[in-house]
């Protein structure tokens, strides 16, 4: 299986690539080897596709390349073997022998497939320049064809390549055989045919090439030629004396096999393929010219006389993709030969073939690829070229056969083999060094990383421009999640912006986002402070005398047990039966799809306008002096405009005016938007954009259908069920959310508002179910607690006595009203450490309680400080301490305290 | 954007990403770009045995169309700016000129 | 009552309807039989969404047996960034 379900095959073999030149034979892949007998005609072999490589367009390839085609010749020079690496001949030649020893054998067994195989990918053309050499022997003796045929088996253009350097590869033994079959010329044979080539030096001579010549060299070629390029021979004199002599004469001129083969890497090829046609003739005669000139005159020449006449024209390409061959030669023919005049040819295209990889890495590098293009109109075709050259260079299968070693005379077998171990090195050497060659230029490095970016630049948006407004808009999230977490900025430089500030002060007060206890204990703690404080308050101003400390301790203490509690029931019971789960008012399942639809939209509305308003506030232009202009002071009163324009807008959205219908079966719009999560979230956010009037009212709205909350209706508890964890998070939310707007609000206001909100509670609630849930219970301790700070001193005047008045009036009606649920206040069981709200609610009723009430109070939730207070002594010590101050809370209140319990 | 900037800030963190071959992939998340393609870092595949061909691989690319989730921390994720940052991006995309 | 939207009163687009979803329970479906089930925290118009708290169930159909009941699995997730492409619907979740 693929890995990320791609096909993961990679790049087509056959298709073109970074340096890769087409494949121009991959086509034509075994064609050779129906006619075995004959010669190879590359030209019938050819696809064409050569002739439809772009000459044009060249002009980026110091961008693709480097500008490594100026220094071409140093290029060459890298490929100049006989020159460079000469040097390691020794090595090479060692290593020819060992090889050849070992092998020797196994090349007897038909083996072409695998080196040719990896030929078929595209060829390098670094090699090029030596395959032209191996294909002029191959003509020359004729032998060419035949290996091309076999080599062609694997794929055409392989075989072509091959034919050369498949000679050193075991596999082309098999190739190898039937070369001998045509015959193998004697070394004097191949020595007078030099000579008289020699002599003959002009063109003319050349008819020679006809296959009948050639035939004669080709046993010595075969082996020489591949190894004896040019230079070599030098180097190696005494081994290829023979042939040498001729060789050189020809390749420095117009020596038939030679010159072309060296001079010409495409000649040699049409040879190929012309072997027995007499054109080729005058394509020798050429290969003077070939020297000076780029080889594209000569090879056309020739090809046309040859095989095909299409060719003819030299340069004319289109008729050519028939003729591979000529494609092939210009590269190699071109550079080898002509910079470097002969290169070892042969050793390199073996790389090429075995290393499909190094040769599209050589390509590249290679200098003879630039350099034909350069020189020659053929240039196009190099791409080609290498592989063909290959093929045409007979050396290859001459090699292949370790019988025609055999054949040899000692000391061409030395030579051979010596040339042969030279090449493997070199191939060896070659390859290291060109494996991942020229993969990526600096300049391409250089171009993706401009691309690279660019593209971030882009995509973070101009961060220069100043103008925050897009950078936030388009970066929002970012932007502002790494101001209020300290995500390392994006640039340092840019100050914390309003708007982040402004985002960073509402996450503050956004409670909702995190569900985490902080919010909650922030609230849950100012709430016990201002109890605390009630509870003190109520102290210092005595009411009548505290509750009867004997005699509620008395009872209390002796009557553990449930004794007490029906008594009390009883005689409480004036406020009609007790309503533990009061019907819920409204239903608030109706048409629910469209109602809740209705219901999102205005909650939605609501944040556009709040998040408007929040954008406008921080575009809040700079602050008023005395020196302002009237400019400034017009842009603050505009913007003050706006500003109450958007909470208008604000107001309206929050529904909280929109008219109560009495027994409407739907929410009010305000209480269904707080019925949703994001609609308490945004309570915070309502909250610092609205007045103080605006929030009493919507204070009173929340009290006013109190147990039409969600978190209220919803919530009421008992022991045996507790709330289901989706109602748990919607009270934990509201209580994070919006309690604390209220809680301000009401810190705030004045004890007759207090008192009219507490009378709205007792009018239009139902008490005794308000007072069983966290919320509700925490909303009156809120209001009975603040209220008792507000308490008039006796010297207060006339007015705050009658307000005060009044407010007691209202919390006895609320004291009635709930007295008869004060023994299920509780939430579940007395394991159930969730109860501090509870006994702040009822340390605030106690704390604003007259004695009477007091008792009752204790008589209500008795058993409760009873079972808490055994439990505590149960209870690891910081455990207790804490369930023993939050009953504490509440016995402070009333002027007791646990401790006269537990002793 | 939203999205990019979204994983800008999830840059560091370790994510599970859940290709939609069914592979999962859990690391690092080193870069994330504007197409949501994806780098991690000291990798490991979810399912070794089931899919053991990254076993040796230690950072990845993935290229974003090839995810069906990434799976992420929820400490990292600020919701509520999260849900405002998308009101803003619907607001924009919606042409609501209400919300500059 | 409540009337919708009165600023901007445009017409509702498909994703408008998404917007409302936000924060809220949302049932998504995905290809290749896989559902999901989480609150919704973003989304954009690409259908990339990211959820919290997510249920996933991937239904399996046995090959060889058409009939059968799809073998079902649930995953969880506490947050999830979901690819576009790979959201079919995105519902309010059905009220269970």
């Amino acid at each position: 299986m693929s890995f990320f379900g791609f096909n993961d095959r990679g790049h087509r073999q056959d298709a073109p690539g970074f340096s890769q030149p087409r494949d121009a034979f991959a086509g034509i892949p075994s064609r050779g080897l129906a006619d075995e007998a004959e010669v190879l005609d590359f030209e019938e072999t050819y696809d064409g596709l050569g002739d439809q490589l772009e000459e044009s367009g060249d002009a980026f390839n110091d961008d693709t390349f480097g500008e490594e085609r100026l220094t071409q010749q140093s290029i060459g020079k890298d490929f100049d073997f006989s020159g460079q690496t000469g040097g390691v001949s020794r090595a090479i030649e060692e290593e020819r022998m060992r090889f050849a020893a070992q092998k020797a054998p196994a090349r007897l067994a038909p083996k072409p497939a695998s080196p040719p195989r990896k030929a078929t990918k595209p060829a390098k053309t670094g090699y090029e320049g030596f395959i032209p050499q191996l294909q002029a022997d191959a003509n020359l003796w004729g032998i060419g064809p035949k290996r091309a045929p076999e080599r062609a088996g694997p794929s055409g253009y392989q075989a072509a390549a091959f034919s050369s350097h498949a000679t050193p590869s075991p596999a082309q033994p098999s190739a190898a055989a039937p070369p001998p079959a045509r015959k193998i010329l004697s070394v004097e044979e191949v020595e007078a045919f030099m000579r008289a080539e020699s002599q003959q030096s002009a063109p003319p001579p050349v008819p020679v090439h006809q296959t009948p010549s050639y035939p004669q060299h080709m046993p010595e070629q075969h082996h020489f030629m591949p190894h004896q390029p040019p230079q070599q021979p030098p180097q190696q004199p005494p081994q290829q004396t023979p042939q040498q002599p001729p060789q050189q004469p020809p390749q420095q001129h117009p020596g038939f096999a030679f010159p072309s083969l060296q001079q010409h890497g495409h000649r040699q090829p049409q040879i190929h393929a012309q072997p027995t046609p007499p054109p080729q003739p005058t394509v020798f005669s050429h290969p003077p010219q070939i020297l000076q000139r780029p080889h594209p005159p000569p090879g056309s020449q020739q090809p046309p006389a040859a095989a095909r006449q299409p060719e003819l024209p030299s340069q004319g390409f289109p008729p050519q993709p028939q003729h591979p061959q000529i494609l092939q030669r210009p590269r190699p023919s071109s550079q080898v030969e002509q910079s470097a005049q002969r290169h070892t040819p042969a050793p390199q295209p073996r790389q090429i073939l075995q290393n499909p990889n190094r040769l599209s890495g050589h390509g590249q590098s290679g200098p003879p690829v630039p350099q034909p293009y350069q020189r020659m109109p053929e240039g196009p075709r190099i791409p080609t070229g290498p592989a063909h050259q290959r093929g045409p260079s007979y050396q290859g299968p001459i090699i292949t056969n370790p019988q025609q070693i055999l054949q040899l005379s000692d000391e061409d077998r030395l030579a051979f083999m010596e040339e042969d171990s030279k090449r493997a090195k070199r191939n060896h050497k070659i390859y290291l060094l060109s494996k991942d060659n020229g993969l990526m230029t600096p300049q391409d490095k250089n171009f993706i990383t401009r691309i690279q970016l660019q593209q971030l630049v882009t995509a973070t948006g101009t961060v220069e421009s100043n103008d925050m407004e897009s950078v936030l808009n388009e970066d929002f999230y970012y932007q502002v999640y790494s101001q209020i977490r300290g995500a390392p900025r994006h640039d340092p430089h840019q100050p914390a912006n309003q708007f982040a500030q402004t985002y960073l002060f509402q996450t503050g007060g956004r409670f909702a986002g995190r569900r985490n206890a902080r919010g909650v204990d922030n609230h849950m703690q100012r709430m016990e402070q201002q109890v605390q404080r009630a509870v003190e308050a109520a102290r210092a101003k005595p009411k009548n005398k505290q509750l009867v400390i004997e005699g509620s301790l008395g009872k209390i203490s002796f009557s553990n047990a449930k004794t007490p509690k029906p008594l009390l029931n009883i005689r409480r019971n004036d406020s009609n039966s007790h309503p533990h789960h009061p019907v819920r008012r409204p239903s608030r399942v109706h048409d629910a799809a469209a109602e809740r639809r209705v219901v999102l939209r205005n909650i939605e509305t609501l944040y556009n306008s709040v998040m408007e308003m929040e954008d406008h506030e921080r575009q809040m232009p700079p602050p008023l002096t005395d020196t302002s202009d009237s400019a400034t002071v017009q842009q603050h009163l505009e913007w003050r405009e706006k500003m109450q324009i958007l909470n208008q807008r604000i107001w309206a959205d929050l529904k909280v005016l929109e008219p109560f219908i009495q027994n409407s079966p739907t929410l009010h719009p305000f209480v269904a938007i707080l019925s949703h999560p994001k609609g308490k979230k945004v309570m915070p956010r309502v909250f610092r954009h609205i007045d103080e009037q605006q929030r009493v009212t919507t204070l009173t709205m929340i009290v006013a259908h109190l147990d039409s909350l969600d978190v209220i209706a919803y919530a009421l508890h008992d022991a045996s069920a507790p709330a289901p964890l989706a109602v748990r998070e919607e009270i934990e939310l509201f209580a994070q959310a919006v309690m604390p707007c209220l809680f301000r609000s009401v810190n705030e206001a004045p004890l007759n508002i207090i008192a009219g909100v507490l009378g709205l509670v007792t009018e239009r609630t139902t008490v005794s179910a308000i007072v069983c849930t966290k919320i509700g219970v925490s909303i009156l301790t809120m209001l009975v607690s603040r209220a008792e700070l507000l308490k008039p001193t006796p010297s207060a005047d006339s007015a705050a006595h009658a307000e005060w008045e009044q407010w007691t009036e209202t919390f006895n009606r609320l004291f009635d009203a709930a007295e008869p649920a004060l023994p299920f206040v509780f939430p579940g069981t007395v394991l159930n450490a969730d109860d501090v709200h509870v006994w702040q609610f009822l340390a605030a009723m106690g704390a604003a309680s007259n004695p009477e009430q007091q008792q009752r109070l204790v008589m209500g939730v008795k058993n409760r400080v009873m079972e808490t207070v055994r439990m505590g002594r149960t209870l690891p010590a910081d455990m207790a301490a804490v369930r023993l101050g939050h009953v504490n809370l509440f016995m402070h209140a009333i002027g007791l305290d646990v401790d006269l319990l537990v002793g | 954007m939203l999205f990019f900037s979204f994983f800008k800030t999830l840059v560091g963190q370790e994510v599970t990403v859940e290709l939609k071959n069914d592979i999962s992939i859990r690391g690092t998340l080193k870069s994330v770009d504007q197409f949501l393609n994806i780098k991690l870092e000291n990798i490991s595949v979810v399912e070794e045995i089931k899919y053991p061909h990254l076993s040796a691989v230690k950072s990845v690319f993935i290229r974003g169309s090839t995810v069906r989730f990434v799976h992420l921390p929820a400490t990292q994720v600020d919701t509520a700016l999260l849900q405002d940052a998308t009101r803003r991006e619907a607001a924009q995309a919606g042409g609501k000129a209400k919300l500059g | 009552m409540a009337s919708p939207s009165e600023p901007g009163n445009r017409p509702d687009e498909p994703l408008d309807l998404v917007r409302l979803c936000l924060d809220e329970i949302v049932f998504v479906k995905l290809r290749g039989d896989r559902e999901l089930k989480g609150r919704l925290h973003a989304y954009d118009s690409h259908c990339n969404v990211v959820l919290g708290e997510v249920e996933e169930t991937i239904y399996k159909f046995e090959e060889d047996d058409e009939d059968a009941e799809p073998v079902t699995i649930k995953k969880q997730s506490e947050m999830l960034f979901v690819r576009g492409d790979s959201v079919v619907l995105i519902s309010p979740n059905p009220p269970s």
